[in-house]
């Protein structure tokens, strides 16, 4: 469940579907907090529900860490950083393609978090474990 | 009016209040009260509202299209209504489509459609006639 490290950050562990809820109402409520839109607070929390999401089914579990992120420029933004120890994903290219799913879902978690943030990392390497880090900047 | 938890029965229009939070087995739940009430009141339109959601992912996306299916097999329609503004333009950039769902802007005008449709489903049968009250067909 959610333990609070420190004020401008949010640490969860996803391990039951509660948590995605728990993670995606808190990680919207940063973003008004630090100013955000209320439709750029929506897709934040929309991301975290997708990324919290795949680690529920695909690894079981993980962790989603939010929090203020500055820019080399000194620009503000929110950081989503998911984490877990699953099995990876073996070809990036078609998981990150809309519609590619192997789930029965719709296939549209990672393609569509990555259009509603402004940066989208994924890090994967089977049999270890996946990462996604993406960014939203505050003042664009 | 016959309400029973979230879904409510308005002429032949059943009326279904998303909850704000859906999860995983929260969903069959409601699911499955759905398709019961829709053949205990024999509703032709389920009109689902969604204007106590606030965040859509793709897990709500799959709930109204997997629903919509549903519903179609015991041979009535899904509806939806009451998506805020914000919701809906997360839904769009996600990658969001929902085929074959209509959307209308109020509970007027969802009523005004489950109206004709019923219209058209008693033209249908008028050589067997339904027991139900259709007085005010012209
Ligand atoms: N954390 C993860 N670990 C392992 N595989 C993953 C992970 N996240 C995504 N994937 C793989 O990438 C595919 C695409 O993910 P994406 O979230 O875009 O779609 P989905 O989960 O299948 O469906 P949707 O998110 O629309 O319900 C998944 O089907 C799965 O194979
Ligand atoms: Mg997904």
């Amino acid at each position: 469940m959610a333990g609070q490290s420190r004020k401008d950050q949010l640490h969860f562990t996803i391990q039951h579907v509660a948590d995605v809820s728990t993670s995606r109402r808190a990680g919207m409520q940063m973003a008004i907090n630090m100013g955000f839109a209320h439709a750029d607070a929506t897709k934040i929390a929309v991301v975290i529900s997708e990324l919290a999401r795949n680690i529920l089914i695909y690894a079981r579990t993980g962790t989603i860490i939010v929090k203020e992120h500055r820019g080399l420029d000194g620009k503000r933004g929110i950081k989503i950083i998911a984490d877990d120890n699953g099995p990876g994903i073996p070809f990036l290219d078609k998981a990150l393609t809309e519609g590619y799913t192997t789930s029965g879902g719709l296939g549209l978690g990672l393609s569509g978090s990555k259009r509603l943030m402004d940066e989208f990392y994924i890090h994967s390497e089977v049999g270890k474990g996946t990462n996604v880090t993406a960014v939203k900047w505050l003042n664009k | 009016m016959d309400s029973s938890g979230s879904t409510q029965k308005l002429e032949n229009l059943l009326l279904v209040a998303v909850p704000r939070d859906l999860m995983d087995d929260e969903v069959i739940e409601l699911r499955r009260e759905i398709l019961q009430a829709i053949r205990r009141h024999g509703s032709q339109v389920v009109l689902l509202d969604f204007s106590r959601v606030d965040i859509c992912d793709s897990f709500f996306g799959r709930f109204i299209y997997t629903t919509s299916k549903m519903v179609e097999l015991m041979g009535a329609k899904v509806i939806i209504s009451g998506l805020q503004d914000v919701v809906i333009e997360t839904m769009v950039e996600l990658g969001m489509t929902l085929p074959d769902v209509d959307a209308v802007l109020d509970l007027d005008d969802a009523l005004a459609l489950s109206r004709s449709l019923s219209r058209q489903y008693n033209h249908l049968n008028e050589t067997a006639p339904p027991d139900g009250d259709i007085a005010d067909e012209e």
